[in-house]
This record gives C-alpha cells, structure tokens and sequence, in this order.
C-alpha cells in the first residue's frame, strides 16, 4: 500500500509540473498588474517602470517562471535603474517552499495570505459539505425505497427547482428574507454577512450564526445532484441478486439496507465525493463574495483582478496538489469499501 | 467506537469553528494611556483640536461601548499610504493616521500637524515658489507617546524616494530636491523647481522613524514591515488593533489623543465585496456607514432611512478624443467635435442613467469652480446644429449607406472604454445617438489592464488605438494640475512612459499648463486655469459626460457627520453613535 501510495505521488510530480507551467503562462496574459493597482486612476507611467523593475515584472515570462519555481536568491537584480544588478535576490522559489510575496498585501508572503484564509473556507465547505451529504443520503435513500412516492416526487421537484436557480438569486433571496424583511417585521432575524457581530465578538456561537444562511444556500443547490445519484445508485443495487438473495435469507430491512445495498451502492458516491473534497478548498466564490465570507473563494477572486500571481498561483497549486492526494485517498477508500479491489 | 467515528464529520467541524475563530475577538477595553496629556493647539477650523490641553478621558464600560460598522466593499491592500494606490486603502488614514493637512467638507484644507498651513504671506512659502516651510504643531505625539518631529517627515521623504522601496507613487517627492530638519518643529522643503499642487499632493500621513528606521536598517527596505499590515503606532484618533485578512478591521479609540478622545469607542471595518449585499446590509442596520450603492439602491435606501451624501472628489466620467495620427482624422476637425458634443444628449443620460443624482460636467475641472472661466457650460443637445456642423466640415452621406463619409473615408470611429457596466450602456446611447446625425461608432469594452496597458505592452489607449475612449479621471484635487495634457507627455517608442494618450499638442495650452505649475499666487493661478478652461471649452479636447462624485451611505445612528471628497473622514472624531 506505502509503495502504491509513493508511486502514485511520484506520478503527480510532472503532472503539477505541467499544470503549474501553463496556468503561469496563462496568467501572465490577463492584464498588467501595475495598470491601475486597484486605484481610481491609472498608475503614473514612471511609477510602472519603476514597479515593474523593482518587482521583477519587466523580466522575460521564461525567467519569472524560474524565478517562481526555483528562486532567485542566487541572481542579482538592479533595484535602482541603473542598468547593473546589484543587489542579491531574496526569492527561494515554490520548490524550497516559498510561493513568492503577494503583489496586492504588499510584502506579505502569499503563502501566509493564503493560509489566513483555509480555515474559514473550510469551515463554510465541510459544513456546506456534511449538510449536502447528510440530507443527499437520506432523501436519496428514502426516494429510492419509496419510489414515485409523494414524497419521492415533491422532494424531486423542490430539489431540482434549487438546482436550476443561480446561487447569487438564492444567496440574496435569503439574505433579504431572513435578515433585512424578517428584521423589519419584529421577527427573530440571522445576520446578512459578515462572521460576527462586532458588539458581541468572534464567538463560536456568532460564527454558527453568520454560517447559516451560506451554508444553506451552498446547499440547496447542490442537495439534487447528490440526492438524485445516491437514489439512482440505490435503485441498481435494490434490484441486484445478492439483495434478493438477503432478503429470501430472511435479514432485516435495516441490515440490508446498512450492510448490503448501501455499502455496495457507496462506491461511485465516493467517486463523486472524492472529486468534490479538494474543491473545497477553492471554496465557493460567489456565496463568499455575497456573505462576505473570508474564504479563498474570493481571495481568489481579489487577487486574479489584481493579477497577483504569487496569490494565485499559489491558490491554484494547492488546489492542483489536493486534487491528485485525493484521488489517491479515493482509490484506498475503494479497496476499503470493496475488498475485492487490489491496489497494485 | 463505531458510534464515536460516526461522530467525525461533527468534531471536524467543531475544530474547523474554533480555529476559525482563533483568536477570538471579544469587545476589549480601550488602551490606557500611554503618555502625558498633550496640549492642543489652536487652529484655523472649528473641527481642530480645541487649544485646551485634552485630558485623557476614561474608556466607557464594555457595555456601553459605541461601535460604529463601516462597510468597505473593497479592502485595503495596506495600511502604508505610500504602498497603495486604493482609494480604500487612503481613506482609512484618517482612523488612525494623519496627513499634515487635511480637507473639508467644503474641499479646503486645514492645518493638521502643522500650525497653519505654508502661504507666500506667512512666509512658509519662499516667493520663488520653490521652497516651503512648515512649523509643526506643539504637544503632537504618536499614538505611543513619542513626538511627531520633523525627523518623521524627513525619514518619510527618504523611504519614499528610496529606490530600495518599491512605493507605489515617488510623486511629488520625486520633484524635491530636499527636505531638511533644522529643528524638531521645523520641516524645510525644496523642490527642484516651482511646484504649485504641494497642497493637494504633500504628506498625505507621516511614517514614524522610530518603528521603522530600524527595519530599513536591518532589512534594508520597508517593504515587508510588518507595520504597513499592523500599525500599532499612528498618529490619528483611532489606534489600529486588529485586521483579518478578507473579513474585517478594527480602530479603538485613543484616550491620549492630542485633538480630544473619540465620541465613539471603536471603529469596526467590514469588508463587504458585494454591492447588493452592502444595501442589504445597510437596510438591515447592520452598517452605520457605507460607499458607493449601486444608484438604482438608493431610492429604496433612502426609504429604509439610510442618508445619502454626495461628497466631490473631482472625478468626472469623460470621453476624450484621439487627436494623434492613429486616430480618426476627423476628430482632428473642431466641427466634428462640435458635432459629437451637440448630438450625445448628455444631460438626459445623466437623468436616466444616472437617475438625476449627478450633471453633465461642464469641463474636466468641473469640482473646481474658482478655477473655471464663468463662460464654459455645458454644450445643449442639438442634432440639427450637429448635422449642420458635419455638412460644413464635408462629412456627408455621399453612398447613401447612412454613415458619413469624406474623400472615400468613412465616419467610423472605434469606441473604447472598461467592462464596467454603466459605461457600456452610455456608450450603447452614444452609439445610437450619433448614428442618427450619421457617425457611426464601434464599441469595445475591455477589462482595465488591458485598456490601459502601458505602450510596451500596446495598451491601446498608450498607443493610440482608438478614437473614442471613456474613463474617469481627476485633476490632482483639489489642485487643478495634471500632467498629461502637455505635448511632451505624448507617448512615443522614444518615451514609452508618455501619458498624454489623447497625443493633444496645442502650444498655447502647453504654455498656459506648464506657467500654472509655478504660480504660487493663487489668484494668478486661477487666472491661467480660467484661460485654459476657456480652451478646452472652445475647442472640445474633453467631454464630460456626468460628475463622478463620492457617494456615501450614513446608517440612522451615526450623527454629526461631514465627509469630504479628499480626506473623506477629516471629521471623525466627533462623529458620534446614537441607538
């Protein structure tokens, strides 16, 4: 298994390698980041030649890429304008853990940027994440085994109107729902944005509160395609020899549903899940933005205005890296749910 | 156990809620006192510091604290006025920083952390022009108890100008020759020539030597101080204490503050991206101040009983013309200049589009009356006088194909501007406007790095590509001085940092703009502006299409409010908070 696993990660390497080329190459073709810096009025043109030089944008892309990639602490670059590159480079590059310094947090490293920002994002996702899952499996099961039900029927209806609603129609629905109406009627209101209250402070208990309406909204719309593939799944494996044959051994609903058709079912759920868990850590940049959540959805989305690279690349990076882990966990997950698959 | 482990999604969660939570931020106490009362001194405006000596005023119970919510819908990318150009960024500097000068309401300054502002009558201002001297205030102190000094102000100059920093603006500082200390109280600057916008452009905040000499020493810049995230020491009513980076920032109030403690105890700044959610916000009351509603909002906000305040910032939304040899030939013909103006129905876009909240500017110094000859107005919407004009300069419809055309050449000019919405939709009136007097536009909207690339990168607007462009822009405000009109700021392969992109050359102007420059008599000064807005007028090298001012969104709470459009927040020390 530690040989499979070191293998697979092996196989990674020249797969970020190439992603981390092209998304660089990519990047350097959405604008200057020195055209306005964020400013009302574009940068004075002395300003931009001088920048440009000090942060090392007037290099050609090939060098910038090295320099991201390996550092440039064995270089010199000219600070001054003079012509000579004097001064010893400060960069250590991606490879000896330094993601560069953020164009936009001017001189804050991007990697604490970044890191500021994980754990919120993750406390919005796995929440958003645990609430999809949880009520996927139960509505989906329960439709499965009351199929073209009532209930089977509306709970498909009400999901499937969720799904075709874009999540800022949602997320500002409710907002103007529980927080600005609910306020203006008397009515026990949730926050509109926000993590807390300032009067109250950042208590665990301010934070649940502020979570609510994001994390609802995440998941109305992504409750259907979850609920609808675990129902899909379930009524295959209902109709399966082995389930028959339990059933005849005369097992009980529930140990057939737990210990046969569900566990047999979960291995494309896993898939599934599995390709959606490091997406989360990308986070989600539409609900950050409207609840003004903190979370690497819109630092994201901040710093690809600005065409932060450092930033960016570093968000993209670490998206890249959890992607291939969790294919790799996914794969171990299969060989633990079905024993019958061998991991070579 | 196996229950425990179906228990793991919950215990994640917990974990994720309290590391997020880390460090918890619970309502603190104001700082103590660090220094001796310090003793006010008396100043030119009533909003200054009274010239009682203030003494330190005892913070109020956690329960009765006031904190006021401000709604940033963009945050600051830092706290170093010098590393940002973000207008989020410099208004914050009067929470906890302070320029030398200020402005108010009215956009006149007021001395700060001078005694009286530099004039030719009090002798701060050498008749040369050249040379400015400043008498600091008495009794000033960094939020630490250490003096403000001159030392501050020559230490700021020489983090600025130096090339080891990457600033993100030299100017002006880069056109002194030096600044000097002869004494604590006394700042002597000399430009290297005659240089009149010093006012609207100079120390915009002070850096404090005493944090930061150190870091340049040790490092051997300033760039990743760790005070441009994290000033703990300023020199404003509100001393910094915290900013998560996406979420929110606070000021507390300064007990030793030399111009009188806060009204309100603590200045909480969340960082809002979204626009509808900002007015949601504001209706909810969760805001008590808040910038720049989309303007279909504000008549819904106004009735939720959220104030809206207009505050000029000298920004006016203008189109301006390619006169260079890329651009269309005919622009270079008054009369079809003339022609566009009359028929571009200006003041009926500013009362649908923008909903009668602004008027078309009458010239891009439109904020500054003083400086504007009486007789510029705004062109009327005349079509007929349009066509008129179009015909006289020989742009006629000879194909019949509905769009004008001379000596084989038609009448088509490339339109540009950002992708920002309400740009897009006056270019679609322009479009249709001018095609019914026969000129026929083409659009284009870009993102803003891409129009305004420099000329290296063939930013279309640096190089000319384009006949038609609109953004908004300002004069230094309130200075009227602006560099890129002069025909040596036309950017070429020989001088890639040009900025003159409209490649406007008119001599007499270029005399009038460079003699300006060097007025330090203000009357003489208005005189030349009046002149040259008197050219501009005539000979349509700008059009401004609706004033850009500063809107911002007061809650029901706050009261006493006054906001300026250079240093919006001059008054924030005797804002106050009201249930």
């Amino acid at each position: 298994m530690i040989q499979y696993i070191f293998r697979r990660l092996l196989q990674g390497l020249p797969l970020l390698f190439i992603i981390s080329l092209v998304l660089f190459v990519l990047m350097d073709n959405i604008g200057d980041p020195l055209a306005t810096m964020g400013g009302r009025s574009v940068t004075r043109a002395a300003d931009r030649q001088r920048l440009s030089r000090q942060l090392g944008l007037d290099q050609p892309i090939l060098v910038r890429y090295v320099y991201w990639l390996i550092g440039n602490d064995w270089a010199k670059v000219d600070l001054d304008g003079d012509g000579v590159a004097e001064t010893p480079g400060t960069r250590r590059g991606v490879l000896r853990g330094d993601f560069g310094t953020s164009l936009v947090v001017r001189g804050k490293p991007a990697i604490d940027v970044i890191a500021e920002r994980i754990p919120n994002t993750l406390l919005l996702m796995v929440a958003a994440e645990v609430v999809i899952i949880a009520g996927a499996l139960f509505m989906g099961i329960y439709s499965a085994l009351h199929q073209y039900s009532f209930i089977d029927h509306a709970v498909t209806t009400i999901s499937f109107i969720f799904y075709s609603m874009p999540i800022f129609f949602i997320a500002l629905v409710s907002i103007y729902i529980f927080a600005v109406n609910f306020k203006a009627w008397g009515l026990p209101s949730l926050p509109a944005n926000g993590m807390f209250d300032p009067t109250v402070g950042k208590t665990p208990a301010q934070v649940f509160l502020h979570m609510i309406l994001p994390v609802v909204s995440i998941a109305l719309i992504s409750f259907a395609g979850y609920s609808r593939y675990i129902r899909s799944t379930m009524l295959e494996v209902q109709s399966q020899d082995y389930i028959r044959t339990a059933k005849s051994k005369g097992l009980g609903q529930r140990q057939i549903l737990f210990g046969h058709a569900l566990k047999n079912a979960s291995l494309p759920i896993v898939t599934v899940v599995g390709l959606d868990l490091p997406l989360l850590l990308a986070g989600a940049v539409v609900t950050e933005r409207i609840f003004a959540w903190p979370g690497m959805g819109r630092l994201f989305l901040d710093h690809v205005e600005r065409v932060d690279v450092a930033v960016v690349m570093g968000i993209l990076m670490i998206t890249a890296v959890a992607v291939v882990v969790f294919q790799i966990i996914t794969d171990i997950v299969y060989a633990w749910l079905d024993p019958r698959i061998r991991l070579k | 156990m196996s229950k425990l482990r179906q228990l793991w999604p919950l215990v994640v969660l917990l974990s994720l809620m309290v590391s997020a939570c880390s460090p918890a931020v619970t309502p603190t106490t104001a700082p103590q006192p660090t220094a001796l009362p310090a003793a006010a001194q008396p100043t030119a405006v009533p909003a200054q510091p009274t010239a009682a000596p203030v003494e330190p005023t005892a913070p109020p119970k956690a329960a009765d604290r006031k904190v006021a919510t401000f709604i940033w819908t963009q945050e600051f990318d830092t706290l170093n006025h010098f590393y940002s150009n973000k207008w989020f960024a410099q208004i914050t500097d009067q929470i906890w920083n302070a320029w030398a000068w200020e402005f108010d309401d009215k956009n006149e300054p007021f001395p700060v952390l001078v005694k009286e502002l530099p004039s030719v009558t009090n002798g701060g201002i050498s008749t040369d022009g050249k040379v400015i001297t400043m008498k600091l205030r008495d009794g000033i102190t960094w939020s630490d108890g250490k003096p403000i000094t001159a030392a501050d102000f020559v230490f700021t100059y020489e983090m600025v100008t130096s090339p080891k920093n990457a600033v993100a603006s030299t100017y002006p500082y880069d056109q002194i020759e030096s600044v000097k200390a002869p004494d604590p109280q006394t700042v002597v600057v000399t430009f290297k020539e005659p240089f009149a916008p010093w006012q609207a452009t100079l120390w915009h905040s002070v850096l404090p030597q005493h944090i930061l000499q150190p870091v340049f020493d040790k490092d051997g810049t300033i760039d990743n101080a760790e005070w441009n995230h994290k000033p703990t020491v300023g020199a404003g009513p509100y001393v910094f204490k915290e900013w998560e980076s996406g979420s929110f920032a606070r000021f507390v109030a300064r007990d030793d503050y030399w111009g009188g403690r806060p009204k309100i105890d603590e200045i909480f700044i969340k960082f809002v991206p979204d626009d509808a959610s900002q007015t949601a916000a504001m209706k909810a009351g969760e805001g008590d101040l808040g910038t720049f509603p989309p303007l279909t909002d504000v008549p819904s906000l106004k009735d939720a009983g959220v104030n809206v305040v207009i505050a000029r910032s000298g920004f006016n939304e203008g189109m301006f013309f390619n006169l260079g040899d890329k651009g269309h030939p005919a622009l270079r013909d008054l009369r079809v200049r003339q022609a566009i103006a009359l028929a571009f129905d200006r003041p009926a876009l500013n009362q649908k589009l923008l909903l009668g909240l602004t008027q078309p500017p009458i010239g891009f110094w439109d904020a500054l009356p003083a400086f504007n000859d009486p007789a510029v107005k705004v062109y009327p919407f005349d079509p007929e006088q349009a066509k008129q004009l179009l015909d006289e300069a020989g742009w006629k419809d000879s194909n019949g194909d509905g769009v004008r055309d001379k000596d084989g050449k038609e009448l088509v000019l490339r339109y540009l501007t950002t992708n920002r919405e309400i740009r897009q939709d006056a270019q679609a009136v322009a479009q249709q406007q001018l095609a019914e007097v026969g000129i026929k536009v083409e659009l284009q909207a870009l993102d803003s790095d891409i129009l305004f690339g420099t000329f290296a990168d063939n930013g279309p607007v640096s190089t000319g590509n384009y006949d038609l462009a609109q953004w908004s822009d300002a004069p230094q405000f309130p200075d009227p001085d602006r560099e890129y009109w002069l025909c040596s700021e036309i950017p070429s392969a020989e001088k890639p940092a040009g900025t003159n992109s409209t490649f406007l050359c008119d001599k007499d102007l270029d005399a009038l703009f460079k003699l300006q420059t060097t007025q330090v008599n203000v009357s003489e000064r208005q005189d030349t502006f009046k002149k040259i807005t008197k050219e501009f007028y005539d000979k349509i090298y700008w059009l401004g299409l609706w004033q850009d001012p500063d809107y911002w969104l007061v809650g029901k709470r706050l009261k006493d409010v006054t906001l300026s459009g250079v240093t919006p927040l001059y008054s924030i020390d005797q804002w106050d908070l009201q249930p």
